[in-house]
Protein backbone atom coordinates (compact mmCIF):
# COMPACT_ATOMS: atom_id res chain seq x y z
CA UNK A 1 0.00 0.00 0.00
CA UNK A 2 1.22 3.75 -0.67
CA UNK A 3 1.22 6.69 1.50
CA UNK A 4 -1.43 8.24 -0.77
CA UNK A 5 -4.01 5.10 -0.17
CA UNK A 6 -3.80 5.55 3.71
CA UNK A 7 -7.44 6.36 5.47
CA UNK A 8 -6.30 9.63 7.77
CA UNK A 9 -6.35 7.47 10.90
CA UNK A 10 -3.87 5.21 9.76
CA UNK A 11 -1.36 7.79 8.26
CA UNK A 12 -1.60 9.38 11.62
CA UNK A 13 -0.89 6.34 13.57
CA UNK A 14 2.37 5.10 11.25
CA UNK A 15 3.23 8.83 10.96
CA UNK A 16 2.75 8.70 15.37
CA UNK A 17 4.76 5.97 15.52
CA UNK A 18 7.07 6.83 13.59
CA UNK A 19 6.72 4.86 11.02
CA UNK A 20 6.39 7.25 8.02
CA UNK A 21 7.22 10.72 7.53
CA UNK A 22 5.02 13.37 6.77
CA UNK A 23 7.38 14.23 3.65
CA UNK A 24 7.02 10.34 2.20
CA UNK A 25 3.65 11.02 2.87
CA UNK A 26 3.08 14.57 1.53
CA UNK A 27 5.29 13.38 -1.75
CA UNK A 28 3.29 10.48 -2.27
CA UNK A 29 0.30 12.46 -2.28
CA UNK A 30 1.62 14.51 -4.60
CA UNK A 31 2.56 12.23 -6.79
CA UNK A 32 -0.41 10.76 -7.45
CA UNK A 33 -2.04 14.12 -7.64
CA UNK A 34 0.65 14.51 -10.77
CA UNK A 35 -0.62 11.10 -12.38
CA UNK A 36 -4.50 11.67 -12.35
CA UNK A 37 -5.17 15.20 -12.09
CA UNK A 38 -5.12 15.96 -16.12
CA UNK A 39 -7.71 13.24 -15.74
CA UNK A 40 -9.77 14.10 -13.03
CA UNK A 41 -9.32 18.02 -12.55
CA UNK A 42 -10.22 18.31 -8.82
CA UNK A 43 -7.83 21.02 -7.99
CA UNK A 44 -7.97 24.83 -9.31
CA UNK A 45 -4.63 25.26 -7.93
CA UNK A 46 -1.93 22.32 -6.37
CA UNK A 47 0.41 24.57 -4.24
CA UNK A 48 3.37 21.72 -4.03
CA UNK A 49 5.76 23.59 -2.93
CA UNK A 50 4.43 25.29 0.02
CA UNK A 51 3.25 22.03 0.78
CA UNK A 52 6.72 20.27 1.04
CA UNK A 53 7.77 22.88 3.08
CA UNK A 54 4.86 22.80 5.47
CA UNK A 55 5.66 18.69 5.21
CA UNK A 56 9.35 19.36 6.15
CA UNK A 57 8.72 21.35 9.00
CA UNK A 58 5.79 18.88 9.91
CA UNK A 59 8.60 16.56 10.21
CA UNK A 60 11.21 18.55 12.14
CA UNK A 61 8.33 19.30 14.89
CA UNK A 62 7.59 15.62 15.56
CA UNK A 63 11.11 14.65 15.09
CA UNK A 64 11.53 17.06 18.49
CA UNK A 65 8.81 15.22 20.10
CA UNK A 66 6.38 18.13 19.40
CA UNK A 67 3.53 16.22 17.67
CA UNK A 68 0.34 18.17 17.64
CA UNK A 69 -1.98 15.46 17.16
CA UNK A 70 -3.47 12.89 14.85
CA UNK A 71 -3.66 15.70 11.66
CA UNK A 72 -0.28 17.18 11.93
CA UNK A 73 1.56 16.86 8.63
CA UNK A 74 -1.59 15.43 6.78
CA UNK A 75 -2.33 16.30 3.26
CA UNK A 76 -5.31 17.94 2.76
CA UNK A 77 -7.19 20.49 0.20
CA UNK A 78 -9.32 22.98 0.71
CA UNK A 79 -12.90 23.89 -1.48
CA UNK A 80 -11.95 27.27 -3.30
CA UNK A 81 -14.80 29.01 -1.25
CA UNK A 82 -12.44 28.82 1.67
CA UNK A 83 -9.66 31.44 1.84
CA UNK A 84 -6.59 30.64 2.27
CA UNK A 85 -3.76 33.20 3.04
CA UNK A 86 -1.33 34.01 -0.50
CA UNK A 87 -4.06 31.62 -2.59
CA UNK A 88 -6.23 32.94 -4.89
CA UNK A 89 -9.79 32.04 -3.99
CA UNK A 90 -11.57 31.81 -7.19
CA UNK A 91 -14.75 30.13 -6.67
CA UNK A 92 -13.85 28.16 -9.70
CA UNK A 93 -15.41 31.35 -11.23
CA UNK A 94 -13.78 33.99 -13.84
CA UNK A 95 -15.02 36.66 -11.85
CA UNK A 96 -12.89 36.01 -9.19
CA UNK A 97 -9.87 35.25 -11.76
CA UNK A 98 -7.35 38.16 -9.71
CA UNK A 99 -8.47 37.07 -5.85
CA UNK A 100 -5.95 36.51 -3.56
CA UNK A 101 -6.72 35.73 0.25
CA UNK A 102 -5.31 38.56 2.42
CA UNK A 103 -5.44 36.17 5.47
CA UNK A 104 -7.04 32.51 6.97
CA UNK A 105 -10.21 31.43 7.05
CA UNK A 106 -11.20 30.45 10.69
CA UNK A 107 -11.14 26.93 9.13
CA UNK A 108 -8.04 27.17 7.35
CA UNK A 109 -6.22 28.82 10.93
CA UNK A 110 -7.82 25.90 12.67
CA UNK A 111 -6.13 23.00 10.46
CA UNK A 112 -3.17 24.79 10.39
CA UNK A 113 -2.63 25.04 14.21
CA UNK A 114 -3.30 21.28 14.07
CA UNK A 115 -0.47 20.75 11.93
CA UNK A 116 -1.97 19.70 8.53
CA UNK A 117 -0.09 20.71 5.40
CA UNK A 118 -1.82 22.36 2.18
CA UNK A 119 -2.04 20.65 -0.69
CA UNK A 120 -3.95 23.18 -2.80
CA UNK A 121 -7.71 24.63 -3.41
CA UNK A 122 -10.05 22.37 -4.88
CA UNK A 123 -12.89 23.10 -8.02
CA UNK A 124 -16.42 23.58 -6.78
CA UNK A 125 -19.19 24.20 -8.90
CA UNK A 126 -18.93 27.66 -9.55
CA UNK A 127 -19.65 29.98 -6.68
CA UNK A 128 -21.26 26.49 -5.41
CA UNK A 129 -24.35 27.55 -7.00
CA UNK A 130 -24.43 23.93 -8.36
CA UNK A 131 -24.83 20.04 -7.96
CA UNK A 132 -22.52 18.51 -10.88
CA UNK A 133 -19.22 20.71 -10.53
CA UNK A 134 -18.46 20.58 -14.38
CA UNK A 135 -14.66 21.10 -14.53
CA UNK A 136 -14.12 18.07 -12.47
CA UNK A 137 -14.74 13.88 -13.54
CA UNK A 138 -16.15 11.40 -10.84
CA UNK A 139 -13.47 9.26 -9.63
CA UNK A 140 -15.12 6.07 -10.64
CA UNK A 141 -16.35 7.13 -14.23
CA UNK A 142 -14.87 10.13 -16.07
CA UNK A 143 -17.74 10.05 -18.23
CA UNK A 144 -19.91 10.97 -15.16
CA UNK A 145 -20.44 14.02 -13.10
CA UNK A 146 -18.33 14.41 -9.84
CA UNK A 147 -21.82 16.11 -8.05
CA UNK A 148 -21.13 19.49 -6.40
CA UNK A 149 -21.03 21.96 -5.53
CA UNK A 150 -17.89 20.11 -3.28
CA UNK A 151 -17.09 17.98 -6.46
CA UNK A 152 -12.99 18.84 -6.21
CA UNK A 153 -12.90 17.99 -2.75
CA UNK A 154 -14.89 14.38 -3.03
CA UNK A 155 -12.89 13.48 -6.22
CA UNK A 156 -9.34 14.58 -4.83
CA UNK A 157 -10.20 12.40 -1.58
CA UNK A 158 -11.79 9.32 -3.30
CA UNK A 159 -9.00 9.13 -6.00
CA UNK A 160 -6.29 9.68 -3.27
CA UNK A 161 -5.09 13.16 -4.18
CA UNK A 162 -5.77 14.44 -1.03
CA UNK A 163 -5.99 12.14 2.57
CA UNK A 164 -9.03 14.74 3.67
CA UNK A 165 -10.38 17.77 2.41
CA UNK A 166 -13.09 20.38 3.22
CA UNK A 167 -16.40 21.37 1.29
CA UNK A 168 -19.35 23.69 1.98
CA UNK A 169 -22.68 22.46 2.05
CA UNK A 170 -25.83 24.89 1.22
CA UNK A 171 -28.29 22.17 0.13
CA UNK A 172 -26.32 19.25 0.25
CA UNK A 173 -23.34 20.38 -1.58
CA UNK A 174 -20.97 18.49 0.84
CA UNK A 175 -22.78 14.83 0.94
CA UNK A 176 -24.25 15.16 -3.08
CA UNK A 177 -20.53 14.59 -4.48
CA UNK A 178 -19.36 12.55 -1.37
CA UNK A 179 -22.37 10.19 -1.94
CA UNK A 180 -21.44 10.18 -5.40
CA UNK A 181 -17.82 9.65 -5.58
CA UNK A 182 -18.14 7.05 -2.60
CA UNK A 183 -16.34 8.80 0.50
CA UNK A 184 -17.55 10.07 3.55
CA UNK A 185 -19.43 14.13 3.97
CA UNK A 186 -20.30 15.37 7.09
CA UNK A 187 -22.12 18.43 7.57
CA UNK A 188 -22.13 20.08 11.07
CA UNK A 189 -25.01 21.53 12.92
CA UNK A 190 -25.48 24.98 11.28
CA UNK A 191 -23.23 27.45 13.46
CA UNK A 192 -20.80 24.79 14.88
CA UNK A 193 -18.05 25.44 12.23
CA UNK A 194 -16.66 29.14 11.70
CA UNK A 195 -17.05 30.38 8.19
CA UNK A 196 -15.61 33.43 8.77
CA UNK A 197 -13.06 33.95 5.31
CA UNK A 198 -15.64 31.13 3.33
CA UNK A 199 -17.51 32.56 0.27
CA UNK A 200 -21.05 32.17 0.89
CA UNK A 201 -23.69 31.12 -1.16
CA UNK A 202 -26.11 31.83 1.05
CA UNK A 203 -25.75 32.92 4.63
CA UNK A 204 -28.40 31.00 6.60
CA UNK A 205 -28.04 27.83 4.65
CA UNK A 206 -23.86 27.65 4.36
CA UNK A 207 -21.85 24.39 6.37
CA UNK A 208 -18.14 23.83 6.50
CA UNK A 209 -17.40 20.27 6.95
CA UNK A 210 -15.19 17.03 6.06
CA UNK A 211 -14.60 14.72 3.22
CA UNK A 212 -12.88 11.81 4.00
CA UNK A 213 -12.66 7.86 3.30
CA UNK A 214 -14.22 7.04 6.91
CA UNK A 215 -16.13 8.00 9.47
CA UNK A 216 -13.24 7.60 11.78
CA UNK A 217 -11.34 10.50 9.94
CA UNK A 218 -14.34 12.55 9.59
CA UNK A 219 -14.66 12.59 13.55
CA UNK A 220 -10.69 13.61 13.48
CA UNK A 221 -11.44 16.26 11.32
CA UNK A 222 -14.10 17.57 12.99
CA UNK A 223 -12.19 17.42 16.22
CA UNK A 224 -9.74 19.68 14.85
CA UNK A 225 -12.65 22.12 13.40
CA UNK A 226 -14.41 22.68 16.28
CA UNK A 227 -12.04 23.13 19.02
CA UNK A 228 -12.03 19.78 20.61
CA UNK A 229 -8.57 18.33 19.73
CA UNK A 230 -7.47 21.54 21.89
CA UNK A 231 -9.65 20.71 24.82
CA UNK A 232 -8.54 17.64 25.57
CA UNK A 233 -5.14 17.63 24.69
CA UNK A 234 -3.46 14.10 24.15
CA UNK A 235 -6.36 12.96 21.83
CA UNK A 236 -9.90 13.12 20.51
CA UNK A 237 -12.27 10.72 22.28
CA UNK A 238 -12.53 8.04 19.93
CA UNK A 239 -16.01 6.24 18.86
CA UNK A 240 -16.05 2.99 20.39
CA UNK A 241 -14.65 0.11 17.94
CA UNK A 242 -17.25 -2.58 19.53
CA UNK A 243 -20.13 -1.20 17.02
CA UNK A 244 -22.65 -1.92 19.56
CA UNK A 245 -25.90 0.25 18.53
CA UNK A 246 -28.39 -1.30 21.89
CA UNK A 247 -30.60 1.60 22.95
CA UNK A 248 -29.89 3.69 19.37
CA UNK A 249 -33.69 4.57 18.63
CA UNK A 250 -33.37 4.88 14.33
CA UNK A 251 -35.87 6.41 12.75
CA UNK A 252 -36.83 5.03 9.44
CA UNK A 253 -38.67 7.61 7.32
CA UNK A 254 -42.06 6.37 6.11
CA UNK A 255 -42.34 9.22 3.03
CA UNK A 256 -40.31 11.69 1.22
CA UNK A 257 -36.82 9.63 1.47
CA UNK A 258 -37.56 6.75 -0.47
CA UNK A 259 -39.83 8.28 -2.80
CA UNK A 260 -38.59 9.16 -6.62
CA UNK A 261 -35.49 7.11 -5.26
CA UNK A 262 -33.77 4.40 -7.49
CA UNK A 263 -34.59 0.83 -6.89
CA UNK A 264 -30.92 -0.07 -6.56
CA UNK A 265 -30.23 2.88 -3.83
CA UNK A 266 -32.92 1.96 -2.31
CA UNK A 267 -32.20 -1.64 -1.50
CA UNK A 268 -28.59 -0.81 -0.96
CA UNK A 269 -29.83 1.69 2.23
CA UNK A 270 -32.34 -0.69 3.27
CA UNK A 271 -29.99 -3.32 3.86
CA UNK A 272 -27.53 -1.08 5.18
CA UNK A 273 -30.37 -0.12 8.15
CA UNK A 274 -31.02 -4.00 8.54
CA UNK A 275 -27.24 -3.87 9.31
CA UNK A 276 -27.63 -1.03 12.10
CA UNK A 277 -30.77 -3.09 13.59
CA UNK A 278 -28.41 -6.35 13.22
CA UNK A 279 -25.69 -4.02 15.60
CA UNK A 280 -28.79 -3.34 17.97
CA UNK A 281 -30.03 -0.42 16.97
CA UNK A 282 -34.08 -0.14 17.29
CA UNK A 283 -36.22 0.86 13.75
CA UNK A 284 -38.46 3.46 14.64
CA UNK A 285 -40.70 4.17 11.22
CA UNK A 286 -41.17 8.02 11.40
CA UNK A 287 -43.50 10.57 9.44
CA UNK A 288 -41.12 13.25 7.73
CA UNK A 289 -43.06 16.61 8.18
CA UNK A 290 -43.94 19.36 5.91
CA UNK A 291 -42.27 17.63 2.93
CA UNK A 292 -44.51 19.49 0.71
CA UNK A 293 -42.50 22.78 1.39
CA UNK A 294 -38.74 21.78 1.63
CA UNK A 295 -38.05 23.05 -2.19
CA UNK A 296 -40.36 26.13 -1.30
CA UNK A 297 -37.99 27.41 1.87
CA UNK A 298 -35.04 25.89 0.79
CA UNK A 299 -35.47 28.12 -2.88
CA UNK A 300 -36.77 30.69 -0.82
CA UNK A 301 -33.89 31.31 1.73
CA UNK A 302 -31.26 30.56 -0.90
CA UNK A 303 -32.57 32.04 -4.34
CA UNK A 304 -32.62 35.74 -2.63
CA UNK A 305 -29.46 35.41 -0.29
CA UNK A 306 -27.40 34.80 -3.30
CA UNK A 307 -28.89 37.85 -5.34
CA UNK A 308 -27.47 39.74 -2.37
CA UNK A 309 -24.25 38.41 -2.14
CA UNK A 310 -23.38 39.12 -5.73
CA UNK A 311 -25.29 42.42 -6.23
CA UNK A 312 -22.18 43.90 -6.53
CA UNK A 313 -20.14 41.84 -9.16
CA UNK A 314 -24.02 41.42 -11.23
CA UNK A 315 -23.95 44.16 -12.17
CA UNK A 316 -20.63 44.97 -12.94
CA UNK A 317 -18.95 42.17 -14.52
CA UNK A 318 -22.24 39.81 -15.48
CA UNK A 319 -20.46 37.92 -18.28
CA UNK A 320 -18.03 37.06 -16.28
CA UNK A 321 -20.19 34.24 -14.53
CA UNK A 322 -21.32 30.89 -16.27
CA UNK A 323 -24.79 30.96 -18.18
CA UNK A 324 -26.58 28.69 -15.23
CA UNK A 325 -25.08 30.26 -12.26
CA UNK A 326 -25.90 34.27 -14.16
CA UNK A 327 -29.60 33.94 -14.53
CA UNK A 328 -30.25 32.42 -11.35
CA UNK A 329 -28.65 35.33 -10.09
CA UNK A 330 -30.77 37.74 -12.28
CA UNK A 331 -33.75 35.69 -11.29
CA UNK A 332 -33.10 36.56 -7.80
CA UNK A 333 -33.57 40.09 -8.14
CA UNK A 334 -37.68 39.51 -8.26
CA UNK A 335 -38.15 37.37 -4.96
CA UNK A 336 -39.66 39.75 -2.98
CA UNK A 337 -39.05 40.44 0.78
CA UNK A 338 -42.60 39.07 1.68
CA UNK A 339 -41.47 35.71 0.08
CA UNK A 340 -38.08 35.57 2.00
CA UNK A 341 -40.11 35.86 5.14
CA UNK A 342 -42.50 33.47 4.51
CA UNK A 343 -39.44 31.45 3.92
CA UNK A 344 -37.68 32.16 7.10
CA UNK A 345 -40.92 31.85 8.80
CA UNK A 346 -41.93 27.99 7.52
CA UNK A 347 -38.06 27.31 8.56
CA UNK A 348 -38.97 27.90 11.99
CA UNK A 349 -42.20 25.46 11.56
CA UNK A 350 -39.89 23.12 9.74
CA UNK A 351 -37.37 23.26 12.77
CA UNK A 352 -39.92 23.00 15.48
CA UNK A 353 -41.21 19.73 13.73
CA UNK A 354 -38.46 18.09 13.40
CA UNK A 355 -37.19 18.80 17.47
CA UNK A 356 -40.31 17.22 17.65
CA UNK A 357 -39.41 13.94 15.37
CA UNK A 358 -35.91 13.91 17.08
CA UNK A 359 -36.95 13.57 20.23
CA UNK A 360 -38.69 9.93 19.70
CA UNK A 361 -35.71 8.95 17.83
CA UNK A 362 -31.42 9.18 18.18
CA UNK A 363 -30.49 9.56 14.22
CA UNK A 364 -32.71 9.31 10.99
CA UNK A 365 -31.43 6.92 8.11
CA UNK A 366 -32.03 7.97 4.84
CA UNK A 367 -30.29 7.69 1.73
CA UNK A 368 -28.04 10.46 0.45
CA UNK A 369 -29.22 10.85 -2.88
CA UNK A 370 -32.05 9.31 -5.21
CA UNK A 371 -29.80 8.13 -7.91
CA UNK A 372 -26.19 7.46 -8.33
CA UNK A 373 -23.94 9.72 -10.64
CA UNK A 374 -25.47 10.37 -13.91
CA UNK A 375 -23.69 11.15 -17.22
CA UNK A 376 -21.81 14.60 -18.10
CA UNK A 377 -24.62 16.39 -19.69
CA UNK A 378 -27.80 14.89 -18.42
CA UNK A 379 -30.03 17.38 -17.55
CA UNK A 380 -33.14 15.21 -16.05
CA UNK A 381 -34.41 12.00 -14.80
CA UNK A 382 -37.47 10.50 -15.55
CA UNK A 383 -38.94 8.66 -12.55
CA UNK A 384 -40.99 5.26 -12.30
CA UNK A 385 -44.23 7.47 -11.24
CA UNK A 386 -43.69 9.30 -14.73
CA UNK A 387 -42.64 12.65 -13.50
CA UNK A 388 -39.58 14.06 -14.91
CA UNK A 389 -37.09 15.78 -12.59
CA UNK A 390 -33.93 18.33 -13.22
CA UNK A 391 -30.67 16.44 -12.43
CA UNK A 392 -29.62 19.25 -9.59
CA UNK A 393 -33.39 19.31 -8.09
CA UNK A 394 -32.80 15.36 -7.80
CA UNK A 395 -29.62 15.79 -5.98
CA UNK A 396 -30.54 18.56 -3.39
CA UNK A 397 -33.61 16.84 -2.59
CA UNK A 398 -32.29 14.54 0.40
CA UNK A 399 -29.89 16.90 1.46
CA UNK A 400 -31.61 20.35 1.94
CA UNK A 401 -33.94 19.17 5.08
CA UNK A 402 -30.96 18.88 7.27
CA UNK A 403 -29.54 22.54 5.76
CA UNK A 404 -33.26 24.22 6.33
CA UNK A 405 -33.09 22.56 9.84
CA UNK A 406 -29.34 23.05 10.67
CA UNK A 407 -29.56 19.40 11.99
CA UNK A 408 -26.02 17.45 11.21
CA UNK A 409 -26.13 14.52 8.60
CA UNK A 410 -23.30 12.72 7.63
CA UNK A 411 -23.01 10.25 4.26
CA UNK A 412 -21.03 7.02 4.07
CA UNK A 413 -20.92 4.52 1.37
CA UNK A 414 -23.04 1.41 1.44
CA UNK A 415 -22.67 0.11 -1.93
CA UNK A 416 -22.29 -0.40 -5.59
CA UNK A 417 -25.07 0.27 -8.36
CA UNK A 418 -24.96 -2.27 -11.98
CA UNK A 419 -22.48 -0.13 -13.20
CA UNK A 420 -20.10 0.14 -9.61
CA UNK A 421 -21.48 3.71 -8.96
CA UNK A 422 -21.32 4.77 -5.33
CA UNK A 423 -23.84 4.66 -3.16
CA UNK A 424 -24.87 6.39 -0.14
CA UNK A 425 -26.63 6.26 2.86
CA UNK A 426 -27.37 9.63 5.19
CA UNK A 427 -27.58 9.60 9.22
CA UNK A 428 -29.49 12.82 10.42
CA UNK A 429 -29.09 13.18 14.04
CA UNK A 430 -30.33 16.19 16.51
CA UNK A 431 -28.58 19.64 16.35
CA UNK A 432 -25.26 19.28 18.47
CA UNK A 433 -25.28 15.90 18.73
CA UNK A 434 -22.92 14.93 16.04
CA UNK A 435 -21.36 12.06 18.20
CA UNK A 436 -24.19 9.74 18.47
CA UNK A 437 -24.43 10.66 13.94
CA UNK A 438 -20.66 9.35 13.94
CA UNK A 439 -20.83 6.58 16.51
CA UNK A 440 -24.19 5.29 14.10
CA UNK A 441 -21.86 5.67 11.18
CA UNK A 442 -18.93 4.29 12.70
CA UNK A 443 -20.51 1.29 13.86
CA UNK A 444 -21.94 0.77 10.65
CA UNK A 445 -18.46 1.04 8.55
CA UNK A 446 -16.70 -1.04 10.84
CA UNK A 447 -18.93 -4.19 10.49
CA UNK A 448 -19.22 -3.67 6.69
CA UNK A 449 -15.62 -4.01 6.66
CA UNK A 450 -15.89 -7.28 8.44
CA UNK A 451 -18.16 -8.32 5.44
CA UNK A 452 -16.50 -6.84 2.10
CA UNK A 453 -13.47 -4.65 1.16
CA UNK A 454 -14.62 -2.29 3.93
CA UNK A 455 -14.39 1.32 4.11
CA UNK A 456 -11.54 3.91 2.80
CA UNK A 457 -10.87 2.13 -0.68
CA UNK A 458 -10.05 4.52 -3.03
CA UNK A 459 -11.21 5.11 -6.34
CA UNK A 460 -10.19 2.75 -9.26
CA UNK A 461 -8.12 5.02 -10.70
CA UNK A 462 -5.20 4.03 -12.84
CA UNK A 463 -1.97 6.18 -12.33
CA UNK B 1 -44.86 42.57 -6.00
CA UNK B 2 -46.47 39.51 -7.64
CA UNK B 3 -44.21 38.21 -10.06
CA UNK B 4 -46.64 35.30 -11.29
CA UNK B 5 -46.63 35.55 -15.17
CA UNK B 6 -44.19 37.80 -15.37
CA UNK B 7 -43.79 38.86 -18.83
CA UNK B 8 -39.77 39.29 -20.64
CA UNK B 9 -41.00 43.43 -20.49
CA UNK B 10 -42.42 43.29 -17.12
CA UNK B 11 -38.97 41.29 -16.27
CA UNK B 12 -36.66 43.96 -17.49
CA UNK B 13 -38.63 47.05 -15.93
CA UNK B 14 -38.62 45.28 -12.37
CA UNK B 15 -34.74 44.25 -12.79
CA UNK B 16 -34.12 47.70 -13.91
CA UNK B 17 -36.15 49.19 -10.49
CA UNK B 18 -33.89 47.34 -8.49
CA UNK B 19 -30.68 48.68 -10.48
CA UNK B 20 -29.82 45.77 -12.94
CA UNK B 21 -30.28 46.65 -16.55
CA UNK B 22 -31.26 43.63 -18.48
CA UNK B 23 -29.86 43.00 -22.37
CA UNK B 24 -33.10 42.78 -24.49
CA UNK B 25 -31.77 38.96 -25.31
CA UNK B 26 -31.88 37.79 -21.91
CA UNK B 27 -35.19 39.42 -21.01
CA UNK B 28 -37.41 35.93 -21.84
CA UNK B 29 -35.12 33.67 -20.63
CA UNK B 30 -34.74 35.41 -17.14
CA UNK B 31 -38.50 36.00 -16.65
CA UNK B 32 -39.56 32.18 -17.27
CA UNK B 33 -36.42 31.92 -14.66
CA UNK B 34 -37.81 34.20 -12.39
CA UNK B 35 -41.51 32.68 -12.82
CA UNK B 36 -40.31 29.27 -12.05
CA UNK B 37 -38.64 30.20 -9.11
CA UNK B 38 -41.90 32.09 -8.17
CA UNK B 39 -44.15 29.40 -8.84
CA UNK B 40 -42.15 26.94 -5.82
CA UNK B 41 -41.87 29.38 -3.50
CA UNK B 42 -45.76 30.51 -3.15
CA UNK B 43 -46.25 27.32 -2.29
CA UNK B 44 -45.37 29.24 0.93
CA UNK B 45 -48.39 31.16 0.89
CA UNK B 46 -50.84 27.79 1.74
CA UNK B 47 -49.28 27.70 5.00
CA UNK B 48 -50.99 29.47 8.68
CA UNK B 49 -48.19 31.20 10.67
CA UNK B 50 -50.29 32.89 13.11
CA UNK B 51 -47.47 34.28 15.48
CA UNK B 52 -43.98 32.40 14.07
CA UNK B 53 -41.56 34.57 13.81
CA UNK B 54 -38.71 34.29 11.08
CA UNK B 55 -35.72 31.64 11.04
CA UNK B 56 -33.38 34.20 11.15
CA UNK B 57 -31.31 35.77 14.28
CA UNK B 58 -29.91 38.86 15.64
CA UNK B 59 -27.17 38.87 17.61
CA UNK B 60 -26.53 41.75 20.19
CA UNK B 61 -23.41 40.82 20.97
CA UNK B 62 -21.20 41.45 17.94
CA UNK B 63 -18.21 38.83 17.57
CA UNK B 64 -15.60 41.77 19.12
CA UNK B 65 -17.62 41.65 22.05
CA UNK B 66 -17.32 37.93 21.95
CA UNK B 67 -13.75 37.62 21.57
CA UNK B 68 -13.16 40.20 24.82
CA UNK B 69 -14.85 37.60 26.66
CA UNK B 70 -13.77 34.54 25.41
CA UNK B 71 -16.73 33.71 24.21
CA UNK B 72 -16.63 30.93 21.39
CA UNK B 73 -16.45 31.93 17.44
CA UNK B 74 -18.98 29.83 16.04
CA UNK B 75 -21.74 32.16 14.26
CA UNK B 76 -25.36 32.66 15.16
CA UNK B 77 -27.25 29.91 15.63
CA UNK B 78 -30.63 29.08 13.62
Amino acid sequence: MQPYELSLADAARAVAAGELSPVELTDSVLERIESVEARLQAYVTVAAESARKAAARAEQEIARGRLRGPLHGIPMGLKDLIDAAGLPTTASSRVRADHVADGDSAVAARLSAAGAVLLGKTHTHEFAYGLTTPQTRNAHDHSRVAGGSSGGSAVAVAAGEATFALGTDTGGSIRVPAALNGVVGLKPTYGLISRQGVTSLSWSLDHVGPLTRTVRDAELVLAALDGRDRREPGGVSAVPESGDLTGLRVGVPRNYYFERVSPEVEESVRRAIGQLQELGAELVEVEIPMTRYIQAVQWGLMVPEATSYHEGTLRSTPDLYAADVRILLEAGEFVSAGDYLRAQRARTLMRDAWAQMLGRVDVIVAPSVPMTAVESGQDSVRWADGTVEAVSDSYVRLSAPANITGVPALTLPVGRDHAGMPIGMQLMGRPLDEATVLRAGRAYEVAAARSDAGAGQLAPVAA
Amino acid sequence: MDTAGLTPQEAARTALRAGLPLESDRHEAVAATANHIHSVIATLRELDFRDTPPATSFMAVTAVTAVTTGQGDTDAAV
